[in-house]
């Protein structure tokens, strides 16, 4: 049995202190183009919210047990307790993938640490456009690679969890832009 | 030069949802490394940006020089017919054009929210903070720290120059940029008064946000007194810069509106500070006196209503048009189809209706208020404000300048009394036949044009740059000496958001904003793409 994950090839990557960017090819073909995006969040964040919610519930305890208060305290501090680290946590994302395949389509996959898969494919020819794109909330502005779709109002975004720099951004946004057939004289002509 | 960049936030904010994204399609890459400057204001609307400046069909940004940050106003927007935004895009867009690199920040309006790029390529941010009243954010005083720091640091800003009085985010970015060690720059659009209730407090807040800044800008010798005596800042930190006008774009009809009618254009809000109620009662006289004499009035307000009732209850619907709310981009077409403009404010910092309005070739009827009388001087920055480089080159240029009086064949000016307007408007009407749109539209074109006020606004980002940088000591001891009580209170509001900014360091250190790359827009758009991205962090 073939492993094929034997035939990946790493043509170039990039990291930072939160994500890495990986682009490689599998088949050693040409044709299936692969980026990553690898989430290298700390566990400070885990160790910090789980001891918060640990230090909760040892208040909770101990005002039942030493300070005979209803046990019902006991019960909303976990269940806040719950609420706090499904709010701050929430599904931690371990890697998040765009394929290329062009011609055919791109498919991006967000890959959950707990093992699960979320894919979503486009069609080739349903894409008009990626685009980089500002957003800007109420507190903060950050880049989002973003695919215009051809019908529909709404954009796709191509990173749908992780929030990774526009300097890996461009180097997807570059590839999609060729598979996707826009405008490539100007890339030469930036380089 | 000054090679700063300056922040101009205008708040004029359209939020869709929470996030709202605008397009890039392709950005290019012009990387400068010098000063960027963003603009607050609150006002700002896409047809307001059509100033045709010489370099503008160039529509390329400069990244090369002072990048400044235009802070928020609160002035209306469309419907409410207003001067001054369209006035700091002007600015903003012929800052582009020279060696200060802009960007405005400003509260959403409507269904416009994100980032968007306008005409030469000037940015805009519409940050998602919704007016609560009259197109004012809510004062959340720390909720809008976060935005503007992250704003600051990706655009590499350098000043922040906010506008207006009334903008609560102007007001708020404008702290919290001090505190963050920016250079600001204040420029105030309106005078005030001082006895009522509302203007007290409003003076005791602009005492707060006036105590550290580290230069002022008034757009008449007025309108400086009355932000002096306001605020009480220093004179020596306050410059006046009059407001100019687009001429390329308000220019007289190519034939003049013929026949024996006379058509009074009136074109304002219809507040009570815009002196609707004077209106009321010179129209039916004028009509009166004058049967050959049409009034056109545009725009909208609470005051609408005593103008219609005028009009039934005179018989007058075939002579006065009421046409509400008129777009800026058609304001133009409306002047363009009158004789004499017509405007009765009862306060007037600096009047750009009326530098409109001359520059389509119609005589001016006015209200003698304050810096109403000044437009026409040509302005001179004071001798005395410059302690020192008194030989330097901006000096020179300013005391070159020659002082001009416009000859009173241009305006008309009458006392806000009723009686004084219809004598006025008589003078006026006697005068037409003497008047010619064209040599008055050559003579706004010499006396107000944008890229002298944007040369002057680069004079004082100038000395703003040359500020000494303050500890946050010498800023708490200036927030101390604002009043008994009210100086503790500023000076506990000051170390609250120098607490909360390090709190943010923390939380989000600024390594991990990652700059934003400059853009190069070519006359195709769809040349345009991405260089060098490695300007952030790795």
């Amino acid at each position: 049995m073939l492993d094929f994950s034997l035939f990946r090839m790493v043509i170039f990557s990039i990291s930072n202190a939160r994500y890495t960017y990986v682009h490689d090819q599998k088949y050693s073909s040409e044709d299936v183009d692969i980026h990553h995006i690898v989430s290298r969040s700390g566990s400070a964040k885990y160790v910090f919210v789980y001891a918060t919610a640990l230090l909760v519930l040892a208040c909770a305890l101990y005002l039942y047990v030493l300070k005979e208060t209803s046990i019902s305290l006991v019960y909303y501090s976990l269940l806040f307790d719950i609420f706090i680290v499904k709010l701050l946590l929430g599904k931690p994302v371990k890697k998040e993938s765009v394929v290329i395949m062009p011609a055919f389509g791109v498919q991006l996959e967000t890959h959950y640490v707990s093992g699960k898969v979320i894919r979503c494919f486009v069609p080739i020819d349903k894409i008009l456009k990626p685009v980089l794109v500002e957003c800007v909330t109420p507190v903060t502005c950050y880049w989002t690679l973003s695919l215009i779709i051809r019908g529909e109002s709404e954009m796709v975004l191509v990173f749908k969890k992780l929030r990774p720099p526009v300097k890996m951004l461009v180097h997807v946004w570059k590839a999609l832009c060729a598979a996707t057939g826009s405008k490539e004289e100007t890339f030469t002509h930036a380089e | 030069m000054t090679t700063g960049n300056c922040i101009c936030i205008h708040s004029d904010v359209n939020s869709m949802d929470n996030v709202d994204c605008t397009f890039i399609l392709n950005l290019n890459v012009a990387r400068s490394g010098s000063n960027r400057c963003l603009f607050s204001s609150s006002d700002f609307f896409s047809h307001s940006l059509t100033l045709s400046s010489p370099s503008s069909s160039a529509a390329k940004v400069r990244a090369c020089g002072p990048k400044a940050l235009r802070g928020p106003t609160s002035t209306l927007p469309f419907p409410f017919y207003s001067g001054r935004p369209r006035e700091s895009v002007s600015k903003a867009h012929l800052q582009i054009d020279r060696e200060v690199d802009v960007v405005v920040a400003t509260h959403a309006y409507g269904n416009r929210s994100g980032v968007r790029y306008m005409t030469s390529g000037l940015k805009v941010y519409y940050v998602p903070w919704r007016p609560f009243f009259n197109q004012s954010t809510f004062p959340t005083l720390y909720g809008v720290l976060p935005i503007i720091r992250t704003i600051l640091i990706r655009e590499r800003i350098t000043i922040v120059h906010g506008h207006q009085t009334f903008s609560t985010l102007s007001h708020d970015a404008l702290l919290h940029s001090r505190i963050m060690g920016y250079k600001v720059v204040f420029t105030d659009h309106s005078l005030h008064g001082f006895g009522d209730v509302g203007s007290i407090h409003m003076n005791k807040v602009m005492q707060f946000t006036l105590a550290d800044v580290s230069q002022a800008i008034c757009v008449s010798h007025t309108s400086k007194e009355n932000t002096v005596l306001r605020s009480g800042l220093a004179a020596e930190k306050v410059f006046v810069i009059p407001n100019a006008v687009d001429t390329a774009m308000f220019k007289p009809a190519l034939e003049r509106p013929g026949g024996s009618e006379i058509v009074i254009v009136v074109i304002s809000r219809l507040v009570y500070r815009k002196g609707a109620d004077l209106l009321v009662e010179v129209i039916p006289e004028v009509c009166r006196l004058h049967p050959n004499v049409r009034f056109i009035i545009g725009g909208d307000g609470p005051k609408r209503m005593r103008l219609e009732e005028m009009r039934e209850k005179h018989s007058l619907f075939d002579r006065v048009k009421l046409l509400g709310a008129v777009p800026h981009a058609q304001v133009r077409s409306v002047l363009i189809s009158g004789h004499i403009f017509l405007t009765c404010s009862l306060t007037e910092a600096f009047c750009m209706a009326i530098l409109e309005a001359a520059s389509c070739g119609l005589l001016t009827v006015s209200t003698r208020v304050g810096g109403v009388p000044e437009v026409g001087i040509r302005h001179n920055l004071s001798v005395d404000v410059w302690f020192e480089d008194k030989l330097s080159y901006e000096l020179q240029y300013l005391t070159n300048s020659t002082v001009v009086v416009l000859p009173d064949d241009m305006i008309v000016l009458a006392e806000p009394d009723p009686g004084d307007i219809v004598l006025a408007i008589q003078k006026a009407i006697s005068m037409l036949p003497k008047i010619d749109p064209q040599a008055m539209h050559n003579r706004m074109w010499k006396l107000y044009n944008w890229h002298d006020v944007a040369k002057r606004t680069e004079i004082v980002y100038d000395r703003a740059m040359k500020c000494a940088s303050q500890s946050l000591s010498e800023s708490l001891s200036r927030y101390f000496s604002c009043g008994a009580w009210a100086g503790k209170l500023f000076s506990l509001v000051m170390i609250l958001s120098f607490l909360f900014w390090h709190l943010l360091e923390l939380w989000q250190p600024a390594d991990d904003i990652e700059e934003v790359p400059d853009v190069i827009f070519s006359h195709n758009c769809e040349g345009e793409m991405m260089q060098n991205p490695n300007n952030g962090n790795p």
